[in-house]
């Protein structure tokens, strides 16, 4: 992650093994040839000059024209020799020159096209003519020593091998030396793919050097990109695999024996590239080229950086063992590779000093801006960037990410604005600093690939999942448990899952069932879910863990619960999603057509706040039919409905305050749900058919001691007038429908008659109710500047008589005022009394409550046509 | 929902009352809020009973707080609390 902060550099290490290097490249020389190759020998800091005086082969290298000991400091710095890596060993030993032609390389930068390979030499003149010249006649000594060393038919064993390896690999022979040599590109082409930090950009540009070459080997080389075939060659001489540079006793054998250079080189890429690699192309060269041509192609190709070596080693052992193809030499000379490498020589020994000093200027200032540029390839970046995306997109980002998109709904006041994938691409380019856009500062071009990047890492991170489950998964499923294929924020680092033994569902309710079968002392199962037993005397629901019990007990309702949340989370997923809804689960989660409990568990669940919470959500997901079923439910068993126990001042004449916030909680959750599906979809008759429900399975009376239960009444019956109004004014209201309201209404009447003066809670009820909740903030009593001018809100109950006054007729009012009459004047006389018995400073407040307290009354009087006003009651004019 | 592990049950209590007793001679309780499998544990109005023993005698303190966490590793016992 070169780019993200990764210091390709090794400074720390440099320094240390660039002392070591330093030595042993003196050892190695003086060891010659047999000198066993050791990686940090061969190629690790290599930019070191202090051992000049062991340069003896320079003469020979250079011919006697190059003035010893000449820096030929272009610019680089030993770190960038070792992040380069590659080194060449030759060109470091020999000419202890500290430039590098990685540098050189590396300068054409990244956007150096394949074709744009020979421009490169632009910069750096080529100096064949200064190889050409000496290199011939230099080679006797070194050359003509190693390849000694190979006797011929060990060489031939070698090409044969190679050639029908090719005639494998599909390229038939026909050109038995070519091949070779196309082998020897392969890897480097490989390896650039692969995203090794140490290869130089040089090494992309591998396929064009290997064409210029004019050999026949172009087609291999174009080939080997593509396919690590290369790789797989069959040795001649067998070697341990991969990842061990230093130690290849066989290939070395035949290699170091002819040319310790060769040997050097040939550690170095093999430790990028693996044992096989760096020995097929060696070998290959070896038969392959021709005698002349090692001199001319070679010298250049040893000074580029890790990948040339390769070529042009083989290519000076090679020669002299074997003059095959002599007509080669020129082709290479042209090569650009040869051309490039050949140019820094030129400058050294054609230019002026002042054109040197120039370069060196320039090179100084390229390696600065371009330092570790081109270590990685457009396609290695992509590939990185690619994957560690992969790792933090997902395809599902409200189930993933929740709490990121919460975040960032907050962050951004709730504007959807970019895309998921744009915002991450952002936020990857700013923390990598790419956000410069390169050398064009183009940050809108990088906003866009990095995009483009996310979107196939999402794809990528679609695919993951499906593939691992399918392969992997599966095999191993039940053996190991269950593997967990996808790791996110959700399920982090879990390697197995026990998986579950089906039936766990059926156990559980089947002892819940146990349960419920023991909580009702022996009554008869299949009798008592027929008949269950409505009460119409909710006292014996007082008890909340009764009522639980008779339900399927706490634990059960519980974890109904939380079955309720699992189904709504992943019905809401799938609406996210865009996937059909299918709430079936959900339905038979609520267990509200059940009958196999005393007290449906529907009932229960509401009992819990967390229950009344997810009621919203539930009915997001409910058709009309199920939220009418959930209804009825509901409508029939209020009695046992908790809420409605702790809110009526019978049955809880002590509210604390936790309860009253329950009761809260519940108007504003549960009771805006009724009346919005009671207001939005509710036809007439299903109105009527709730209240029935209501009136048939409860006492009446009981649930209109409550808040809650006055409330729901309230709602019902006005809803069912507000239709029947509507109604009236357009269609005619179907007889049946108005006679079935008609005998509703009776009962509902006659249920309350006589007992309609119980709705008024006693003042001390009241009074608790008003303490408790002044250490909160309810509304179930008005909060004014102290508490002492706190009262009880019973606007609910005004409410409720109104609405009962106005759908009833003339003698149905009649009854209602004549039961209540007592506190309507209550009222009045309490409201004139809160003015005058009120402190000035107080007036206002007093004034305002004595307002607010006749609003209230009037709510029920203006039905009648009547209107309370100044403690007077008059009619409504 | 299925119960497997005893945090299962934990976890029908969320958003229910708890009364956690932790060491140290503390306990609370509250409305949990979310737990993990260390025991760690997030309560909502939360109050803390520190035991003390003074001079034979056993003193308590009480704290208060709207949103407290709990480390896990000192929790001993999760249970509903046992009146209201």
């Amino acid at each position: 992650m070169s780019f993200f902060g990764f210091e390709t550099g090794f400074p720390g290490q440099n320094k240390g093994s660039k002392g070591d290097s330093r030595k042993k490249t003196g050892t190695h020389k003086s060891k010659g040839p047999d000198a066993a190759m050791d990686f940090e020998d061969t190629y690790r800091g290599f930019g070191g000059y202090e051992k000049e005086e062991d340069d003896y082969l320079n003469d020979e290298t250079f011919g006697n024209t190059t003035e010893m000991g000449a820096d030929f400091d272009f610019g680089y710095g030993r770190g960038e020799l070792d992040a380069v890596g590659h080194t060449n060993a030759v060109n470091q030993q020999n000419i202890n020159m500290n430039r590098s032609y990685a540098s050189a390389a590396a300068s054409t930068g990244p956007e150096a096209s394949v074709s744009g390979y020979h421009d490169d030499g632009m910069d750096f003149t080529p100096m064949e003519s200064l190889w050409t010249n000496q290199a011939l006649a230099v080679p006797p000594q070194q050359y003509q020593q190693q390849h000694q060393v190979l006797s011929m038919e060990e060489i031939e064993r070698l090409q044969q091998q190679q050639q029908s390896q090719h005639s494998q690999h599909g390229y038939v022979g026909g050109m038995p030396p070519p091949p070779p040599v196309g082998y020897g590109y392969p890897p480097q082409h490989f390896m650039p793919q692969a995203g090794y930090q140490g290869i130089p950009q040089g090494l992309h540009q591998g396929p064009s050097q290997g064409i210029p070459q004019g050999l026949p080997q172009g087609m291999p080389q174009g080939i080997p990109q593509g396919l690590p075939q290369g790789l797989p060659i069959p040795m001649p001489v067998s070697l341990p695999m991969p990842g061990l540079p230093q130690q290849y006793p066989e290939p070395p054998h035949v290699l170091q024996q002819q040319q310790p250079v060769a040997a050097t080189q040939q550690s170095a890429q093999s430790s990028f590239l693996g044992p096989s690699a760096s020995q097929s192309p060696d070998l290959s060269q070896l038969s392959a080229t021709p005698p002349a041509q090692a001199p001319i192609t070679k010298s250049p190709a040893s000074s580029a950086p890790g990948i040339f070596p390769q070529v042009a080693k083989p290519v000076r052992s090679a020669p002299n063992s074997r003059g095959q193809i002599v007509g080669e030499q020129d082709s290479r000379e042209s090569t650009p590779r040869g051309i490039r490498r050949g140019s820094v020589r030129k400058v050294q020994e054609a230019l002026s000093p002042e054109e040197i000093k120039k370069l060196q200027v320039r090179q100084a200032k390229v390696d600065k801006i371009l330092r570790h540029s081109g270590v990685m390839t457009p396609r290695d970046k992509d590939f990185i960037t690619r994957y560690q995306l992969s790792q933090i997109v997902t395809d599902d980002p409200y189930n993933e990410d929740f709490y990121f998109q919460v975040y960032k709904i907050i962050q951004r006041g709730g504007i959807v604005g970019e895309s998921n994938k744009g915002l991450i691409a952002r936020a990857y380019l700013e923390h990598s600093g790419h956000r410069l856009g390169g050398r064009y500062k183009r940050a809108d071009v990088a906003l866009q690939r990095m995009q483009s990047q996310v979107e196939k890492a999402v794809t990528v991170a679609k695919e993951r999942p499906h593939k691992s489950r399918e392969n992997l998964d599966s095999a191993k499923e039940g053996v190991l448990g269950k593997i967990s294929s996808v790791r996110n924020s959700k399920a982090p680092r879990r390697q197995l899952q026990i998986p579950l033994q089906k039936g766990d569902e059926e156990e559980i309710e089947s002892s819940a069932i146990e349960d419920v079968v023991q909580s009702m002392n022996g009554v008869d199962l299949s009798s008592s879910s027929k008949a269950r037993r409505r009460s119409s005397y909710a006292f014996r629901s007082v008890d909340q863990r009764a009522v639980l019990s008779r339900s399927g007990g706490r634990k059960f309702v519980l974890s109904l619960i939380e079955t309720v949340y699992a189904e709504v989370l992943e019905l809401e997923a799938q609406l996210r999603s865009g996937k059909e809804t299918d709430s079936t689960a959900l339905w038979e989660a609520l267990h509200i057509a059940d009958d196999a409990y005393e007290v449906s568990p529907f009932i229960s669940i509401l009992s819990f706040d967390k229950g009344v919470k997810i009621m919203p959500r539930i009915f997001n997901f409910l058709n009309k039919e199920q939220k009418l079923k959930l209804l009825y439910c509901f409508f029939s068993e209020l009695s046992h409905l908790n809420i409605i126990v702790t809110s009526s001042y019978k049955t809880n004449p002590d509210p604390t305050d936790t309860q009253l916030k329950k009761l809260e909680l519940f108007q504003s959750v549960f009771l805006k749900i009724i009346v919005s599906f009671l207001s939005s979809s509710a036809e007439f008759v299903e109105v009527l058919g709730l209240l029935l429900a209501l009136v048939k399975n409860n006492n009446v009376s009981f649930i209109s001691t409550s808040k809650i239960g006055l409330n729901l009444i309230t709602v019902l019956i006005s809803r069912a007038a507000l239709i029947k109004q509507d109604v009236s004014r357009g269609n005619v209201l179907s007889s049946m429908e108005a006679s079935s309201w008609n005998e509703i209404y009776d009962k509902l009447f006659t249920s309350l008659e006589t007992k309609l003066a119980i709705v008024f809670p006693p003042d001390e009820y009241t009074s608790k109710v008003v303490a408790a909740s002044t250490t909160g903030t309810l509304t179930s009593a008005t909060t004014g500047q102290s508490v002492k001018h706190q009262f009880y809100d019973q606007s609910y109950i005004w409410q409720f008589l109104a609405s009962l006054a106005l759908s009833g007729k003339l003698n149905h009012q009649r009854v209602i005022i004549d039961e209540i009459r007592e506190e309507i004047f209550g009222t009045i006389s309490r409201a004139e009394q809160l003015v005058s018995s009120s402190p000035t400073e107080e007036q206002q407040i007093a004034l305002y409550q004595r307002d607010k307290l006749y609003q209230d009354l009037n709510l029920f009087l203006n039905v009648m046509g009547l209107v309370a006003r100044d403690g007077e009651i008059s009619e409504l004019k | 929902m299925s119960i497997e592990t005893p945090l299962d049950l934990l976890k029908l209590n969320l958003d229910e009352k708890v009364f956690v007793k932790l060491r140290g001679a503390r306990e609370m309780t509250g409305t949990l809020q979310a737990f993990d499998t260390h025991c760690n544990i997030v309560l909502s109005n939360a109050t803390e009973t520190i035991y003390e023993l003074l001079e034979g005698e056993l003193k308590s303190n009480t704290k208060s707080s709207d949103m407290v966490f709990v480390r896990g590793d000192s929790v001993t016992l999760i249970t509903t609390p046992s009146e209201d």
